[in-house]
């Protein structure tokens, strides 16, 4: 029952964020078909792969605040940006893609001290390793940024805040080039990331293939985030909440967590940008800071109707 | 809403007003509310906004200043003088190492702390905004009075305001082609009303398309920017077709499609400053069929 109600109210909120917003209801066929159309169904499909993401990352780094920017990606996405304008790399696309490169090369990164100790990944120090590479590229940016007259650069930091601008049927699919895959290799690790959130060890004794498992993870929430980072920059707050939201909700098994966590973190984001978009029309609010004032509130209901 | 905008034009305009001149020490009040009492005018000044280093050396305090922002290129001269950095959110010590008894900075909520910094440390520090046109005469025979070149600033501000008035007898046509300024694109930031560059535009005989924003600029979302409709889009960049233009998103600006860009570069549309107004006849040349 309460699937179906996540459906109606995603489909409500897709609906709504195409007919309506900051020029009016149905201002004309091409604002709607090539601006709010393409936008509202990559919000959507970002949303919830960030939820997606942050959910089988809090299962597998078992660590409530792992969000889908933790292991390093943060921080290297800015520096990819960031260095691709100092090196002069011009284009329409230099900056999505620099940051998608240089958000997986730091993940890659605090990957390699992760497993340097023994062998084997402890997400432990992953944990570790992906937020001191993101502090130190994050500190090259600062300092690229303070010594540059580039007006460039500054674009790279104002693009990094994250938003749905640069939709497009083109930016769509490119998302969905790179976020299928591995959002259906984290749908068919369900039953591993209930084992994993057992612990490594009864994960280990009750069959699953740890390592492997590990690296596969790893990697689907990489390209899944980076290819976000690449179409909307950082959006946060709805890859670390949602999954939180649905487990007070519905429980543990990744099973309903992980589409459930689509659903809303999709319907979330949809919900947040047409809020941003219009509330004080015709300036527009950033949109991670509707999603944060939208969402605390209703998180802050749940853990209370939670508690008592 | 009317009522909210005149309370604040009031406001500002109480707050900018004449500073009050008595004879012996020159008593100035910022637009920070704040009043500064200097007993001789100013030898050494550290400028830190583009438009107050232009002005000093257009009313012969040139010789004055002994530090500048970054990006105060203007005049030639300018250069010559040592840059102290950052001119929004200064550094202090390197302000203090040019030994300024004056230092001229932007009112913003970014200055606030290097303005009490300053403040603590005994530095005589004049904080100012030059959003609009008005503003330009009004700063020059400040600053004026300041570095004790009034007369010059006096004459230059006259030139100015008489230039400003001519150029807003020209009635504003009721079918005046529309102009996007764009400040950024992604995301999309317009210059508002509160901007001296929406004046340029309005001197030059369009209308700025997003006139109703009362702010200097804000960030808009595209799909107002499609609405509004803009006949020419006016931007920074120097090529003919912007990069940002070429992404499919733009493509449902009907100007974006038709290539109406122009050029809104250099010193002239970037500071508000004497040449400000230059830059309406250079608009006019740009936009003309």
């Amino acid at each position: 029952m309460k699937w179906v109600w996540l459906g109606v109210i995603a489909v409500v909120a897709l609906a709504l964020a195409v007919l309506a917003g900051p020029a009016g209801l149905w201002p004309n066929a091409t604002i709607v078909r090539d601006l709010r159309l393409p936008r509202a169904l990559l919000a959507f499909a970002v949303g919830g792969g960030l939820a997606v993401t942050g959910a089988a990352l809090q299962a597998l780094i078992r660590n409530p605040l792992a969000d889908p920017y933790l292991l390093g990606l943060s921080g290297g996405a800015g520096l990819g940006a960031v260095l691709a304008i100092t090196l002069g790399v011009t284009g329409t696309w230099v900056l999505p893609v620099a940051a998608a490169v240089g958000a997986m090369a730091a993940v890659w990164l605090a990957y390699r001290l992760a497993v340097a100790a023994s062998g084997l990944l402890d997400t432990r120090i992953l944990l570790l390793a992906g937020v001191v590479v993101s502090a130190f590229a994050t500190a090259i940016v600062g300092a690229l940024l303070a010594v540059s007259p580039m007006a460039e650069l500054r674009s790279a930091f104002l693009w990094m805040l994250g938003g749905f601008d640069a939709s497009s049927w083109r930016a769509l699919a490119v998302f969905g080039l790179y976020a299928v895959l591995p959002m259906l290799v984290l749908f068919a690790s369900a039953r591993d990331l209930d084992l994993l959130s057992l612990g490594e060890e009864p994960a280990l004794f009750l069959g699953a293939e740890i390592e492997p498992l590990k690296r596969r993870l790893i990697l689907a929430a990489t390209v899944l985030t980076a290819a976000a980072v690449a179409v909307a920059g950082m959006i946060g707050f709805v890859g670390l909440v949602v999954p939180h939201a649905i487990r007070i909700v519905s429980g543990h098994a990744h099973r309903t967590l992980l589409p459930a966590s689509f659903l809303l973190g999709g319907t979330l984001l949809v919900l947040a940008d047409l809020i941003a978009r219009t509330v004080v029309a015709p300036i527009a609010l950033p949109v991670g800071v509707v999603t944060a004032l939208v969402g605390v509130p209703v998180f802050a209901v749940l853990i209370r109707r939670q508690a008592t | 809403m009317t009522r909210v905008r005149a309370f604040l034009l009031f406001i500002s305009i109480t707050a900018c007003g004449p500073a009050a001149v008595r004879d012996g020490p020159l008593v100035i009040l910022d637009d920070m509310g704040r009043t500064v009492t200097f007993a001789a005018p100013a030898q050494r000044v550290v400028s830190l906004l583009p438009a107050f280093t232009e002005m000093l050396f257009a009313i012969g305090a040139g010789d004055r200043v002994v530090g500048r922002s970054r990006f105060d290129e203007d005049p030639a001269e300018a250069l010559q003088v040592p840059s102290v950095g950052d001119g929004l959110g200064p550094n202090v010590e390197a302000v203090l190492a040019r030994t300024p008894d004056l230092v001229l900075i932007y009112r913003a909520t970014a200055n606030n702390e290097a303005v009490a910094q300053l403040e603590r440390l005994g530095v005589s520090v004049i904080a100012l905004r030059t959003d609009l046109l008005n503003d330009v005469p009004r700063t020059a025979r400040l600053l004026g009075r300041l570095t004790g070149t009034a007369d010059s600033a006096e004459v230059l501000a006259r030139v100015f305001e008489n230039a400003l008035d001519s150029a807003r007898e020209v009635p504003v046509m009721v079918d005046a082609p529309s102009a996007l300024i764009l400040a950024w694109d992604q995301p999309p930031i317009v210059i508002g009303s509160g901007s001296f560059q929406s004046e340029l535009v309005q001197l030059a005989g369009l209308r700025n398309a997003f006139a109703e924003v009362g702010q200097p600029s804000a960030q808009v979302s595209l799909e107002m920017i499609v609405a509004s409709d803009p006949d020419v889009i006016l931007t920074t960049s120097t090529d003919s077709i912007p990069a940002w233009a070429r992404r499919p998103e733009w493509r449902a600006v009907r100007a974006v499609r038709e290539g109406r860009f122009v050029r809104f570069d250099g010193t002239a549309f970037g500071h508000p400053s004497f040449r400000a107004l230059h830059a309406v006849r250079l608009l006019q040349a740009r936009v003309a069929p």
